[in-house]
């Protein structure tokens, strides 16, 4: 008898576990006819945190109002985010309804069918976007994403500071102005210029604007790395020695520093800081200049944050008026008081805002001569070892020729 | 007569029910195990040995003998990572270890509030590894961090704790050790708890002093215990990963990259999971080699 019990027993409870991983599928209303109940559709929003997600969740309620929907929004991390909408995307029927994308993931996500096509799907783009955000957005002429958030990368200064270096924010239009500010800074006992260590991409994305200044890139015309090049190794010094007469820091603290006084310069992005009238920092563009006698050039480097429908949405239809919705000039322009940067002319130079917020004209000639990092697979992969080769350089424990030389072999192999 | 149907009844061969008996007890286990342990080891193992891509699909994976064993071991920062977190698991084991044997003695020795000592020394186990990075990166930001403020009020250098190559090691590796030492506490005070009181009569009757009886009494009683413990924090310790993400990716320089950093960049958040998977089966026999000494005793 006690066998028996202790058979049903054991028998019982590999049942069980068996049983644990069964799954009743639940049959799943149309998209017509959840509209047409009183329950709302649940739709999913996979969003970068911080400002970028958080002007998206100020404009849902009425959205969900409109629509009788409910969004679930998942605030994510760089580095999460683009592994979650990854994740995701071979499922027949994915959990994501709109993502949001880092420009430099286009290549490897259309590739990989992981968004849908927005051109088949009737979506189109206004005039009133600024016309270069929306190159990241489109693959042979078919759009995937739409430019939702302006970020370009601009000059983040202290106006104390670099007024008491003797400048005007105008004034500063070359690299010699930035050395020479972050000279006189130093030699005041304050931080002259603050570069952003952390992962390989921050470390690649911050320098990047200098390397545009001396005239480098990290390919060639056909996607080979140039990063051993005279170019690459003179804006690389550069960027050294103004390091030297700074420090390395993460956002949060080049944010700070730079609010509090404790330095004078950083690159930044629009979604870092929003400055006001009365504040102690404020942007102006990164110079395209290296002296008085060198000839301008495009060194603002685009992260635009875009926005667009996944390929296994379980509600397509929804998700792009939800797109349309949130790309409405009215509902961007309504996302600047929370610090949104809308790629519009009408937001970025409307009269209004800019006696708010001035810093957006700086942002909007920014957004007009960009330059999209390498639209290839392999992007992350790339910053990843160009990243961690030039951290090792600024960090004194390699030497720049071996530096730059073994990154180069690396990323070679990498693209071969 | 009666020895002998003994002997006959202790060599009658077990029927089939006795036989299936332990089985069936041990099926349920044995399920459980090949579900949640061999499936994804064997899955592991084999995709170590291809390309797979998780966006390109298992389906697209090209077989690549070794490609991937070769590719860790020739990589000089997979070399300083596994360095890394060998230098890593040693200190914080040793430093947990000592400190954690110290307070369980201090506290088992209190005649009052051991109870409320207990409790309050937990309080870092019980927070998540995310809340403590967070915790400690505000506590220690080089501009509005507690910890500069404090030293710039006592004119003592300051220092940027997760940037500079000079600091960083050390300083996951004090707050590792701060958010652990109360495991090994609790451990070696349950192993204190057991030991009896009249070893220690004997041995001052004997007259042995503190350290004697520290060293000849409560050591040989614990030894168990420490070895347990000891075996925990360093399997534990040896897969150490938020921590180093969030506070500082790995860097200054590679300078706090672990294993597991490494897999995480170069693997896993680039989607290459055949080579994510050669590093997780090469963590996995380090992990093991470490654990060969408890094991083999556990097994014997």
């Amino acid at each position: 008898m006690k066998k028996l019990l202790t058979l049903i027993l054991a028998l019982a409870m590999v049942l069980s576990l068996a049983a644990c991983g069964g799954k009743k599928e639940e049959a799943k209303p149309a998209e017509g006819d959840a509209q047409a109940s009183s329950e709302p559709t649940k739709m999913t929003l996979i969003l970068r945190g911080g400002t970028y997600g958080d002007v998206i969740k100020a404009a849902l309620p009425a959205f969900e109002a409109e629509h009788n929907v409910k969004c679930e929004v998942l605030d994510l991390s760089f580095d999460d985010l683009h592994t979650k909408i990854a994740l995701n995307a071979p499922n027949p029927q994915g959990e994501y309804d709109l993502c949001m994308v880092d420009g430099s993931w286009m290549a490897e996500f259309t590739a990989n069918n992981v968004l849908a096509n927005l051109s088949d799907m009737g979506y189109s783009f206004d005039d009133d976007i600024i016309p270069a955000t929306t190159d990241i957005c489109m693959v042979d002429g078919d759009i995937y994403l739409a430019p939702y958030f302006g970020n370009v990368t601009v000059m983040l200064y202290n106006k104390q500071l670099i007024a008491d270096a003797g400048y005007a924010p105008e004034d500063i239009d070359t690299f010699a102005d930035l050395m020479d500010i972050a000279q006189k800074t130093n030699a005041a006992g304050k931080k002259g210029f603050l570069i952003r260590g952390g992962s390989g991409d921050n470390i690649v994305s911050d320098f990047i604007p200098h390397l545009l200044a001396y005239g480098g890139w990290v390919v060639d015309e056909n996607n080979q790395p140039t990063v051993n090049t005279p170019e690459f190794k003179a804006a690389f010094q550069n960027y050294i020695n103004l390091y030297k007469l700074g420090d390395t820091m993460d956002k949060d603290d080049i944010v700070a520093a730079i609010d509090n006084g404790d330095a004078a310069l950083a690159q930044g992005w629009p979604g870092w800081y929003v400055p006001t009238a009365d504040s102690n920092a404020n942007y102006t563009v990164i110079p395209t200049k290296l002296d008085d006698n060198d000839t301008p050039k495009n060194t603002s480097m685009y992260g635009v944050w875009t926005i667009g429908v996944c390929e296994n949405s379980p509600n397509k239809e929804l998700a792009l008026e939800l797109l349309k919705y949130l790309m409405d000039p009215e509902v961007q322009l309504a996302s600047i008081d929370g610090g949104g940067v809308p790629c519009r002319y009408s937001c970025l130079l409307n009269a209004d805002v800019l006696a708010k917020y001035p810093h957006l004209e700086t942002v909007c000639s920014a957004l007009e001569t960009g330059v999209y990092r390498p639209v290839i697979e392999e992007w992350a992969e790339f910053t990843n070892i160009l990243g961690m080769e030039m951290d090792a350089v600024i960090q004194g424990t390699k030497d720049m020729d071996k530096g730059l030389a073994d990154a180069q072999s690396a990323l070679e192999a990498l693209l071969a | 007569m009666k020895q002998a149907a003994l002997k006959v009844k202790r060599t009658r061969e077990p029927h089939l029910g006795e036989r299936a008996f332990p089985r069936l007890m041990l099926a349920p286990t044995l399920v459980v195990m090949a579900i949640l342990t061999a499936y994804p080891l064997v899955f592991t193992f084999v995709y170590s040995f291809t390309d797979y891509q998780y966006l390109k699909g298992a389906e697209n994976a090209s077989f690549v003998a070794l490609k991937n064993y070769a590719d860790l071991i020739q990589n000089v920062y997979f070399r300083q990572a596994v360095w890394n977190t060998v230098k890593f698991t040693l200190l914080a084991v040793f430093f947990e270890m000592v400190i954690g044997l110290l307070i369980a003695v201090f506290i088992n020795s209190l005649r009052r509030g051991q109870k409320v000592m207990r409790t309050l020394l937990l309080l870092p186990y019980l927070l998540p590894a995310v809340t403590v990075a967070l915790s400690w990166r505000m506590m220690l930001s080089s501009n509005y961090g507690i910890v500069n403020q404090v030293l710039e009020s006592l004119h003592l250098p300051v220092y940027n704790w997760f940037m500079d190559t000079k600091t960083a090691f050390g300083t996951i590796l004090l707050i590792d050790v701060w958010q652990n030492v109360p495991f090994v506490f609790l451990l070696l005070y349950a192993s204190l708890q057991s030991v009896s009181e009249s070893q220690y009569e004997a041995a001052r009757i004997d007259g042995a002093g503190v350290i004697q009886q520290f060293w000849y009494v409560t050591i040989p009683n614990i030894k168990n215990g420490l070895a347990l413990c000891a075996l925990l924090r360093t399997i534990d310790t040896f897969r150490l990963f938020e921590k180093v993400n969030i506070l500082t990716g790995g860097g200054p320089a590679g300078t706090t990259s672990t294993i597991t950093q490494y897999l995480y960049n170069y693997g896993i958040r680039n989607l290459k999971f055949g080579f994510g998977s050669a590093g997780a089966i090469v963590m996995t026999l380090l992990v093991l080699i470490l654990a060969s000494a408890y094991i083999k005793r556990a097994i014997k």
